[in-house]
């Protein structure tokens, strides 16, 4: 079988297949906006979590592994029948490939105090992972969720390099390995208009379902109502790295609860300030090809007219 | 400053190099070839075996240290050893440097190599490879995302452009070894080929722009996790200069280690250029380097003498003692001395190019990284696969620079070798391997 392609078809696939890269490359350059301080479309939902109100139950991560399928963790070693039998079936350390939300417990250093922490991705409204990720796996859709399309991940983990929360997780035990992160249960409850599982099975309200406008507003309205309850008087979450949809109340440092200092400025905006002047259209790559391109002639040009001479002198034909 | 060096009549050590030659006074097989093989081979079989098997048993990696030597080393630090091409290449064809030209074979076989393992090492690397058959469809592309740029660039570069510069290399021994047709075949094409040279050499100097900075741009994501001294928006041209001041001082080591292997007479002039060009980049990479922390208010924090200034420190100096030291033309003319500096200043870009990937990366949670077993082993594997590859090449091509006579002796040798064992056929070239 002989595959017949003339010069012509060949052409017009070449001609084809640039047409399409133009194509793509035009669609990413409309969504290559990054502004420093992104806003929030008016459609973002959110979380407020508020660890003056969280008792520990942890009934949001029971609720969380529900609704996501996701195994129960058992001590390390320890086979699952035998953890059953001893009557602890769920003891994740930290947010894991078979764990999306997290409550932690925080105690001072001096026993004299504790608090809890609830973990999960953050949302944030520039995710560094969707702007790392190659072919657009994670993705941030409506509402603001941020989500994992496990055709179009290809596995390089660029996602847990790139978030500033060390929120997505891979699976390293797995053959064929996902990305395990919140997804704000998109496809299992926010599609259904329900919120989700978390927020909907919290018994205390420590951890509430919104508008991400709303949220904030009520959340300034606790600070407001009481003064100096909460650290620095602030929402964790409003700027941090750009703004993220999951907010937090805390009446401990954020550092000491595993929230990470970062500045207000968006990483894709860092990331991206200069590749997307020099890349947009491809312009810089093009405008250094032609002027190396008509260096590179004239000196080609030089090389070829000294050749036959060269050639002559030594007998041997010239080497590239 | 510029480096010539006349003739001293009756050295040994002073030479021209005119032409690449095959290495032809000895076997194809070495023990030391075997070695390198036998490293190679262990590497791709636990290679294949981690393809049919999950990436936890087989690396150190973990969830704050996703990426591990793979990619931080095999890929982000070793391809800029691989740059000689557009090191060598860019002061050759765009800078004119004439007598470089001699050298380009053994920038472009290593850099092929280089390349081509460093593939192999993501390929594996990777978790999910059978999602990469997406890269054809550019709709799909993330085109702001530095890791799509590298995964696409990278590829193009060293199957296509690379390839086609390292082409006439295989074409002339084809040639050489060929019948009357393949001979007649080769003549007819060749015109074409020079053709296009220009523009493959053009592609092949932008691509690598594009990537060697992409790699340093894949980190820029990284934010607050990597130290203050490394994380800058400069990165992506920090990692370009460190890629060029690495491709400069890798084909010197190389050509020198070489010339040494193979006992091939040395070329102080086109070897001093080198020396003097690296000279220059290291320099225009300090420079950077030094106005970047001044303006990023960071210059305090390389003189605080801890751990991570240390290493900045030490770092830089690997830089610096080459860039003084090469601007004297006893040290460029001297090869012991000109190795010497070649190896620092190649051990300081790697540094500086592996650092922010590992040693200054600092995840928020409590975790340490450091590779397993196999993860250790397949990485020298890929790099041994290049070594041994490189070995046979500089056999089987003409890569290293030699002297014309060399070559006209080679095909003496080869008529009296033929004549001796009575074969008949195709002229056997290069030597080595007619007696295998």
């Amino acid at each position: 079988m002989s595959l017949a392609i003339n010069r012509r078809q060949l052409i017009l696939g070449i001609v084809g297949a640039g047409g399409a890269a133009a194509g793509g490359l035009a669609k990413s350059a409309v969504a290559m906006e990054h502004p420093a301080h992104p806003v929030a479309p008016p459609d973002a939902v959110g979380m407020l979590y508020d660890n003056a109100i969280c008792t520990g139950c942890r009934a949001c991560m029971t609720a969380c592994s529900e609704a996501n399928g996701l195994p129960p963790e058992t001590a390390a070693g320890m086979p699952l029948e035998t953890a059953l039998a001893a009557g602890l079936w769920d003891i994740p350390a930290d947010l894991n490939a078979q764990t999306k939300n997290i409550i932690k417990l925080y105690r001072e250093p001096d026993g004299a105090g504790f608090c809890f922490v609830k973990r999960q991705c953050m949302h944030c409204l520039d995710p560094a992972c969707v702007t790392g990720c190659p072919f657009g796996a994670l993705n941030k859709g409506e509402w603001g969720a941020v989500t994992w399309n496990s055709s179009l991940c290809i596995g390089c983990r660029y996602c847990e390099v790139a978030c500033p929360f060390d929120v997505p997780k891979f699976q390293w035990d797995k053959w064929n390995p996902k990305i395990v992160k919140c997804e704000f249960c998109f496809d299992q409850r926010l599609k259904k208009n329900q919120e989700p599982a978390c927020t909907d099975v919290c018994p205390t309200g420590a951890v509430i379902f919104g508008k991400r406008a709303d949220l904030l507003s009520k959340a300034k309205q606790r600070i407001a109502d009481a003064r100096d309850k909460y650290f620095e008087n602030r929402v964790y979450g409003e700027y941090e790295a750009g703004g993220t949809q999951v907010l937090y109340l805390s009446n401990v440092a954020f550092e000491k609860i595993g929230l990470p200092k970062l500045g207000s400025t968006s990483l894709g905006h860092y990331a991206t300030k200069v590749t997307s002047v020099i890349y947009k259209w491809l312009s810089g790559p093009l405008l250094v090809g032609a002027i190396l391109g008509a260096v590179i002639k004239r000196n080609w040009n030089r090389h070829e007219a000294e050749r036959p001479e060269h050639e002559k002198q030594t007998g041997l034909r010239d080497q590239l | 400053m510029s480096v010539h060096r006349t003739d001293t009549t009756g050295s040994t050590l002073v030479n021209h190099w005119q032409y690449g030659v095959p290495v032809y006074d000895e076997g194809l097989i070495t023990p030391t070839l075997l070695f390198f093989a036998g490293l190679a081979a262990l590497g791709l079989v636990l290679a294949a075996a981690r393809f049919f098997s999950p990436l936890g048993p087989f690396s150190g990696m973990n969830d704050a240290y996703a990426w591990g030597i793979w990619k931080t080393f095999n890929v982000m630090t070793l391809t800029a050893l691989g740059s000689g091409p557009l090191a060598v290449g860019m002061a050759a064809w765009v800078f004119n440097r004439k007598k470089l030209h001699v050298v380009m074979r053994t920038a472009l076989v290593s850099g092929f190599l280089f390349y081509a393992t460093g593939l192999v090492a993501l390929g594996f690397d990777v978790g999910r490879p059978w999602n990469f058959w997406n890269v054809m469809l550019p709709w799909r592309w993330n085109a702001e995302s530095a890791m799509l740029e590298i995964s696409i660039c990278m590829p193009v570069y060293c199957c296509f452009f690379l390839a086609v510069e390292n082409l006439p290399m295989v074409l002339e021994r084809i040639y050489y070894t060929g019948s009357d047709s393949t001979k007649a075949f080769l003549l007819r094409w060749a015109p074409r080929l020079r053709r296009i040279y220009p523009f493959m050499i053009t592609g092949a100097y932008v691509l690598p722009l594009m990537h060697q900075s992409s790699l340093g741009g894949l980190l820029l994501l990284g934010g607050n996790k990597i130290n203050p001294l490394w994380q800058t928006p400069c990165l992506p041209l920090l990692y370009l200069l460190a890629a060029a001041l690495c491709g400069l001082g890798f084909v010197t080591f190389l050509l020198l280690m070489s010339s040494l292997r193979y006992s091939r007479p040395l070329d102080l002039g086109v070897l001093g250029e080198l020396g003097n060009l690296l000279s220059w980049t290291c320099f225009l990479f300090l420079a950077v380097r030094f106005g970047d922390l001044i303006v990023r208010g960071q210059f305090h924090a390389a003189f605080a003498f801890d751990k991570m200034s240390l290493l900045f420190l030490l770092e830089t100096t690997l830089i610096l003692v080459p860039a003084i030291a090469l601007r004297r033309r006893v040290v460029c003319e001297t090869p012991r001395r000109l190795l010497n500096m070649a190896v620092l200043a190649c051990l300081g870009g790697l540094l500086f190019r592996f650092i922010p990937t590992t040693i200054a990366y600092m995840p928020a949670r409590k975790a340490s990284y450091f590779p397993a077993l196999p993860e250790l082993l397949m990485s020298v594997g890929y790099i041994a696969l290049g070594i041994t590859a490189f070995g046979l090449a500089v056999k089987y091509f003409a890569v290293l620079p030699g002297e014309i006579k060399d070559w006209n002796y080679m095909f003496r040798l080869v008529r009296a070798r033929r004549q001796a064992v009575a074969r008949k056929g195709a002229e056997p070239w290069p030597a080595s391997l007619s007696t295998r």
